[in-house]
């Protein structure tokens, strides 16, 4: 496989592209470490541990106690506690919506209405996640950059 | 929710009922009782009215979030309670001819609608409030891109 760098103006996105024949392991493994560059939390997943990167989360919800972290596809448990998750991230855009829920601002698509107050989140994952009503001013905040 | 908050919803649920509860008083009494005179003292029915049907409404009320089945079903709780206080005050009301079932079921119809009325507008505010949530994601979205650019 050839390795090619390229330079770009400012104005054009960083990237990194990966052009092969078919996703191998081989080319899903590259594509992981790129992108625990950026990042990554330690989660399981069916007995097996995982480097998850930050930017692949979606949400991560505390359950019965335990933490998961939820990406497109699949959820990985992590020893993490949620309100250390929630120190950790902070500078990654993820922001508490509800007492067990963190979730990444840059997975929204949009926003709407739910009922007594609260607000429903669309993921790009195609989820919907409540925003409970006490988390609806930190989240206006946090859009508007405050 | 902070028992203050709740309270200021009230507040603005009462003056939203009140101008609900006038124009149900004039549609319906325009229907039925079209010749009746009334003294300045019927200006305050639809406060009194308003402030009575508030409390029920403290149903709703719970320190913790509820989940939204809970919500649904105090919401229902909290609809059957105020058509039950609107029956009371027909029935114990001189001036409300509730010997016609026609009057007592507008009535309770009335009361319907105006619920369904109070939820709309509050969910159409949420629906603003979003929209305006959402133009700030998409600015949140761009300044996050070009930070990435820079």
């Amino acid at each position: 496989m050839d390795v090619r760098i390229e330079k770009i103006g400012k104005e054009e996105k960083e990237q990194v592209l990966i052009q092969c024949r078919s996703v191998t392991e081989e080319v899903e493994e590259i594509a992981a470490f790129v992108k625990s560059r950026q990042g990554s939390l330690t989660g399981v997943l069916e007995g097996r541990r995982f480097e998850v990167a930050v930017s692949d989360i979606c949400y991560i919800e505390s359950v019965d106690g335990k933490t998961f972290l939820y990406t497109k596809e699949k959820v990985y448990e992590t020893s993490s506690r949620l309100y250390e998750l929630e120190e950790k991230l902070r500078t990654r855009h993820f922001l508490r919506i509800s007492k067990s829920m963190l979730i990444s601002l840059l997975k929204i698509q949009s926003i709407r209405p739910a009922m007594g107050g609260r607000f429903t989140a669309l993921l790009y994952s195609g989820e919907q996640i409540i925003i409970s009503r006490n988390y609806v001013k930190a989240l206006k905040a946090a859009l508007k950059g405050e | 929710m902070e028992f203050k908050k709740f309270l200021i919803e009230k507040l603005t649920l009462f003056f939203m009922l009140s101008t609900m509860i006038t124009a149900a008083v004039y549609l319906i009494g325009s229907a039925y009782d079209r010749d009746a005179l009334f003294g300045y003292d019927a200006l305050l029915s639809p406060m009194r009215y308003a402030a009575l049907c508030i409390l029920p409404t403290f149903v709703t009320w719970s320190r913790r979030e509820l989940s939204m089945r809970e919500l649904l079903f105090r919401k229902a709780l909290m609809l059957v309670l105020v058509e039950g206080v609107i029956l009371y005050m027909a029935f114990t009301s001189p001036v409300i001819d509730t010997g016609r079932m026609q009057v007592v079921m507008t009535l309770m119809g009335s009361v319907l609608v105006i619920f369904l009325l109070v939820n709309l507008f509050l969910w159409l505010r949420d629906l603003a409030e979003a929209g305006r949530m959402n133009q700030d994601l998409e600015n949140f979205r761009r300044l996050h891109d070009e930070e990435n650019r820079g």
